[in-house]
């Protein structure tokens, strides 16, 4: 009997995580749809399917343009926010010193922290240091976010890597460059992969950082907001579906790379 | 001990993890009032079997008896039994006093009787009054040791089961504690079921100990017939050292062993008895001096000498065979190292195993 | 100098010169004279008393009430899907983890126009219905319910992941103990298991109670314009209306609602304990 109830509530419970996750992908589903409508405004049951919008869209300079504004910028966004954020999940939660709760803290509160509010902030901070606006700022501004997640989710590998290792390879005679490169860092190359994987994505998602930093440069969010604001086009959907491929083939390429490693590094 | 109608009552009781059984057919009683120790190495099913008999898991097959009642299916929260867990399972967020009183609390009795209740027991089990309020997590572990086992009191269980317990605590607390275990035994009478894997700890406390491998119960016995009689090779070793060598039935009712050229003289032998092994403890192996002196004796080199505070232990080389003699210091012996020794035992002294 | 802090200092110069350094320009932007663009003017009040003056107060609880319904919304959705990925789901819960961490890092206002598509009159919602049931019910796109829906959407992995963490920290053997000292189902949950959990599922509310309050796409895209959010208040002070000081005062306030309430709750954490320090 009390099997029983235990089985019922485990199909309540499964059934409810797969109607979320039904919910998480109506939109994503609504857009690739879109996309593939050959018609200039979009009706739903699709009348005409086609790629003419992939076509128009990937042939336009300006999105071409896009695009690698949006890259330029995650990448630059990765290398810098993966270097700060090695470091600082060291002071998190390698050492013990006497500064870290009150560090720990102070860390999380850019991620605590409206980000149109942050990144109005940045506007008027920016404006005041007579700094032009353009791409570059707009790493900046990621960053300003970026580098505390980041630094989160390196300081959960960390948190299992023993100190130990460090104090038997300085014992057996490496350097303090050659303890970093020969145990530290391929020790905690998941953390610092799965922090790269993170740092990337969420720059290249990010949109309300970017709307009021990157000043004449556009980013792909900030030009889909400009198009859906401004009214229907089927560019739109086109991008967002590249947009989300995007960042799905990162995500799981990602994912099975760190799982293959796992799997070597286990074996060997 | 056994006699009368026992409290706890196991047939054919089986658990199956796959293909694979973890608990593999136990046929077993438990008396009431009885301090019963399951000893096993880690992975031999004691845990599995403890949680079926508290009823966090259910059997795959056979009947579990409490009383004579048939209760395989009753969950944890209606059986009148209670466990002590390995991590103690303390609430973390609740003081020592809350702790003790959450069986009462669930029970809905009033709170100055819980409170009441809940010093009494810390008083029982040495906690001082001014922990009543004390964060759990502040305790030593002693102190969380007698807090678990208080709590586990307060539901007033028939039986208590205990999953090692122990096992995270220094030797010489343990020691103290296992003494204070007995003691609560003694005073509240109730039925004690403590698994472990350390045979010297379920020594100074059973009545009875019951010996599990690989998902089976080997042996049953008092704690003397377990360690004096073995049934098996496994049992024997599974307390401090033991010479075991391998033997098979000869002529004229003695051993073969290609230790001893002329035949060893056995205890008594079982019957159908053909291969197997001796066994003999450390404590019955001696320094002769000469062959004569006991009934079997063995030419050796001693190779290795061991303090062990009141007892020293010898290692004693015999061809390719290394034995382990003990005597207690106060015995007189000259012997040193790299010398050559005599060591012999009494027949009676032996034990022989079938497998 | 410890090599923690040697460690820290680039993140913390980082996190002056980016974050502190910012906020505190915006601070004292809020006292400068209104539709001014310098540092250098007299320090005063005028924008507060304009805000107080002004109807901003009811973009203010329009702001923080969403914030509310999403929090209490998401903490009911949540619960059970965390207590199944850290109890029940067992090998899948890793991939049930993947599929609800990947929109995070579609952009946002993407995954919002997705919704409109879904939801608009002749979208894939109500063009269904109709080409099913012959029937056309009203759109509740542009109005509060679809804002509501917008935010639950996104922030949904912000409440379940800390909810997940926290239920993962609730220790089998306690609740094993509890059922085993005579609690029923409800009791174990009451006295051990909420309470256990209670530090991840306090991170998830506050975190994405901020985040809510700090939202303004959900109200422009779903909403359009139904209602004003207050930082959408702030955006216009900002762009359209060229007062900078006066969307510095604004942000002034929702940053002290905000700030105030995330410094209480993260007093009380042990971050080593709730991120897994051995």
């Amino acid at each position: 009997m009390e099997t029983r109830a235990v089985r019922l509530r485990h199909s309540l419970v499964t059934a409810w995580t797969l109607a979320a996750i039904v919910f998480i992908y109506i939109p994503t589903i609504c857009i690739i749809l879109a996309s593939l409508t050959a018609s200039r405004y979009f009706q739903f049951p699709i009348a005409r399917w086609g790629l003419d919008w992939w076509q128009k869209t990937l042939n336009s300079i300006e999105i071409r343009q896009l695009l690698s504004t949006s890259i330029t910028i995650a990448l630059c966004v990765t290398v810098i926010a993966v270097t700060l954020a090695f470091f600082g999940a060291l002071a998190f939660a390698r050492y013990d010193w006497k500064g870290r709760s009150l560090y720990q803290k102070i860390i999380l509160l850019p991620i605590f922290f409206p980000q149109s509010v942050l990144g109005l902030a940045l506007l008027l901070w920016f404006n005041t240091l007579g700094l032009p606006l353009s791409w570059k700022t707009a790493v900046f501004a990621h960053l300003v976010w970026i580098v505390p997640v980041v630094t989160l989710v390196i300081s959960i590998q960390v948190y299992s890597f023993d100190p130990a290792l460090e104090e038997a390879a300085f014992d057996l005679g490496a350097s303090r460059l050659q303890v970093l490169r020969e145990v530290t860092l391929p020790v905690l190359f998941p953390g610092l992969f799965s922090g790269s994987l993170f740092a990337f994505l969420l720059s290249w998602g990010n949109f309300p950082l970017s709307l009021y930093t990157t000043g004449a440069d556009t980013t792909v969010p900030e030009y889909l907001y400009a198009k859906m604001v401004a009214g229907y086009t089927p560019g739109v959907p086109v991008l967002g579906t590249i947009s989300t491929i995007g960042a799905i083939v990162l995500l799981l390429g990602g994912y099975a790379l760190i799982t293959a490693l796992r799997r070597t590094r286990a074996s060997e | 001990m056994t006699a009368a109608s026992p409290i706890l009552s196991l047939q054919a009781v089986q658990k199956m993890f796959g293909p694979h059984a973890a608990v593999d057919s136990i046929d077993l009683d438990i008396a009431e009032g009885e301090f019963f120790t399951i000893v096993g190495p880690s992975g031999s099913g004691k845990t599995t079997l403890l949680r079926m008999l508290a009823g966090m898991d259910q059997p795959t097959s056979g009947n579990i008896l409490l009383r004579g009642q048939y209760i395989n299916n009753l969950p944890a929260n209606k059986r009148p039994t209670c466990m002590v867990f390995q991590s103690l399972a303390l609430f973390p967020h609740r003081t020592v006093g809350q702790n003790i009183e959450f069986p009462l609390k669930i029970r809905g009795e009033d709170p100055a009787k819980r409170k009441a209740r809940a010093l009494q027991l810390m008083d029982l089990l040495r906690l001082p009054q001014n922990y009543y309020s004390k964060n759990v997590m502040k305790c030593s572990g002693g102190e969380r040791q007698r807090v678990a086992l208080a709590r586990a009191l307060a539901y007033d269980p028939q039986i208590l089961f205990f999953d090692e317990p122990l096992s995270a605590i220094d030797y010489k607390l343990r020691k103290t504690l296992e003494k204070e275990l007995k003691d609560i035994h003694r005073e509240t009478k109730k039925t004690f079921v403590y698994i472990t894997h350390s045979l010297e700890e379920a020594m100074v406390m059973s009545d009875r100990i019951g010996v599990m491998r690989a998902g089976k119960l080997v042996q049953v016995g008092t704690p003397h017939e377990i360690y004096s009689s073995p049934n098996t090779r496994f049992v024997s070793e599974f307390v401090g050292d033991v010479n075991v060598i391998p033997v098979s039935l000869g002529s004229k009712n003695l051993l073969k062993s290609g230790l001893a050229p002329k035949g060893l003289k056995p205890p008594r032998v079982p019957e159908g008895f053909e291969n197997g092994h001796l066994v003999i403890r450390p404590e019955y192996l001696r320094f002769l001096a000469k062959a004569g002196d006991a009934d079997n004796a063995l030419t050796g080199r001693l190779y290795n000498e061991y303090a062990l505070g009141s007892r020293i232990q010898y290692q004693v080389r015999v061809g390719d065979t290394v034995f382990v003699v003990e005597k207690l210091r106060q015995q007189p012996f000259t012997g040193k190292l790299d010398d050559d020794v005599i060591i012999g035992w009494d027949a009676k002294d032996a034990i022989l195993v079938t497998d | 100098m410890s090599p923690g802090l040697r460690s820290a200092l680039p993140v913390v110069l980082f996190l002056i010169a980016g974050f502190a350094a910012p906020l505190i320009a915006v601070i004292w932007f809020s006292f400068m004279p209104a539709r001014t663009f310098s540092f250098g003017g007299t320090p005063t009040l005028e924008n507060y008393t304009t805000i107080i003056e002004s109807s901003n107060y009811i973009s203010f609880l329009w702001s923080l009430g969403l914030g509310a319904v999403t929090v209490t919304l998401l903490a009911l959705i949540c619960y059970p899907i965390a207590y199944g990925l850290v109890r029940i789901f067992g090998k899948w819960s890793t991939l049930i983890t993947l599929l609800f961490t990947i929109p995070l890092f579609v952009s946002e206002n993407i995954r919002l126009y997705g919704w409109v598509l879904f939801l608009i009159k002749n979208g894939v919602l109500l063009g269904t219905i109709k080409s099913v049931f012959g029937v056309e019910p009203e759109s509740i796109l542009f109005t509060l319910p679809a804002i509501v829906l917008g935010m639950v959407y996104v922030y949904f992995p912000f409440m379940l992941f800390p909810m997940t963490l926290g239920i993962s920290m609730v220790p089998q053997d306690t609740r094993d103990a509890a059922m085993d000292l005579g609690a029923s189902r409800w009791q174990v949950f009451r006295e051990v298991e909420l309470p256990l959990s209670m530090p991840g599922i306090l991170i998830g509310c506050l975190l994405t109670f901020v985040l809510a309050v700090g939202a303004i796409a959900e109200a422009k895209v779903l909403g359009g314009q139904q209602i004003i959010p207050i930082t959408h208040d702030i955006e216009i002070a900002f762009t359209y209306a060229q007062n900078w000081p006066l969307g510095a005062a604004l942000s002034v306030l929702l940053m002290a609602v905000v700030g105030t309430l995330v410094l209480i709750v993260l007093r009380r954490f042990n971050l080593d304990q709730l991120l897994g320090r051995r």
